[in-house]
């Protein structure tokens, strides 16, 4: 299983999106909430180089936004 | 061949999804997502026969009543890439390389955001440069932001930053801010919001991430630079047209001219409904209603035959 990451605000509709599609697909995933955890949010900002939710770490390969086809491919779902 | 592919998934392109499916067109629905415009929103209201819905649960609600038809076929991952007229209809590409042909098409494709065109914008996108404040407002925790736009997406902006920058600057081009007077005062009236009147932003500047935006002040002339740390751009909406702007006839805005009393466009085999078209009410209810005119068009059309 890959090691999944999501960096989430409380508010925003595209994590909780990518988190049902998780779901959905029996994806196990860690979520970082940024509104209140700093170092998370300086994680996120390190690793995906801009300040926009959700970003999706997967075994190292980034994701900015909810990609679907992206996360697919790289989770390997059909 | 399909007699109907439907492109957009907000409320037209559902509410002609369920209909072609109960009327039993051979239609495929292309869609990269369901719920529209709405999708951000934090509540909807007005949707008909639903007190209160969040815009998430109502993109949802209409995916699946959608999903629940047993007629149809649904792209939901897959976006139109280009239309082509052929000699029995048209031909569809889509961002995947999936090549369908159609005989007729109802363009639901609503509208999308309007950009500043301003240098810095394109480079900073996301990195500085935010469209989804209700997404993103708690990452500019501690900055400094301006928010451009002074109609009701402005000024809810400021309201989904109020909570986590250090100051907003709500620039505008009038003297005047257009959204809705209950928000304006109670946004105005909190010490971290400044307005900035007559102005023009020109560049937004940074190095890694946005540091700065140029205006022009448009009652001096002079131009200013305001160190910030974000900025939110909600200057409204164009209609996505695009698709088809070679065969229909638009109007000055780029809105779809379309029959309003059978949705049919300029060319006889495309219709439109939603934010899409000239319609003079851009709302959720009315997209649906004016989606169900054209599938009950289509499908007359089709039967004539």
């Amino acid at each position: 299983m890959p090691k999944v990451t999501i960096y989430t605000t409380t508010s925003c509709v595209y994590c909780r999106m990518a988190k049902d599609f998780f779901q959905k697909n029996n994806v196990e995933y860690t979520e970082l909430n940024v509104v209140h955890d700093e170092k998370a949010r300086e994680d996120m900002i390190k690793k995906s180089r801009q300040l926009g939710v959700p970003v999706i770490d997967v075994d190292g390969e980034i994701f900015v936004g909810f990609d679907q086809s992206g996360l697919k491919k790289a989770l390997k779902i059909s | 061949m399909y007699e109907l592919t439907i492109i957009g998934g907000g409320p037209a392109g559902v509410a002609a999804g369920v209909y072609a499916a109960r009327k039993k067109l051979k239609t495929v629905i292309i869609s990269e997502s369901f719920g529209g415009q709405s999708f951000v929103s934090a509540g909807v209201e007005n949707w008909i026969g639903t007190k209160s819905v969040s815009g998430f649960d109502f993109a949802k609600m209409l995916e699946e009543h959608l999903r629940a038809q047993e007629d149809i076929e649904i792209i939901g991952d897959d976006k139109v890439e280009s239309v082509q007229k052929t000699e029995q209809g048209f031909s569809i590409i889509t961002k995947s390389g999936k090549k369908l042909e159609t005989k007729y098409v109802l363009m639901a494709t609503g509208s999308q955001r309007k950009k500043l065109g301003i240098p810095g914008e394109k480079e900073f996108d996301g990195r500085g440069v935010a469209y989804c404040s209700i997404c993103d407002a708690p990452i500019f925790k501690g900055k400094d932001v301006a928010v451009i736009g002074s109609g009701n997406a402005g000024l809810e902006a400021v309201i989904d930053l109020l909570p986590y920058a250090t100051k907003i600057y709500l620039f505008t081009r009038t003297g005047e801010f257009k959204g809705d007077k209950v928000t304006q005062e109670k946004i105005l009236g909190e010490s971290k919001v400044q307005s900035v009147v007559f102005a023009q932003a020109e560049a937004i500047e940074g190095a890694d991430f946005v540091t700065s935006i140029k205006y022009k002040d448009l009652k001096t002339g002079e131009s200013k630079t305001l160190p910030i740390g974000g900025v939110f751009v909600e200057i409204g909406v164009i209609p996505s047209s695009d698709l088809v702007k070679d065969f229909v006839q638009l109007d000055s805005f780029g809105n779809v001219i379309v029959d309003h009393k059978t949705q049919q466009t300029s060319n006889p085999g495309i219709w439109a409904a939603g934010d899409v078209t000239d319609v003079l009410y851009k709302q959720n209810n009315i997209s649906a209603g004016d989606a169900i005119k054209a599938v009950l068009n289509i499908d007359e059309k089709l039967r004539k035959r």
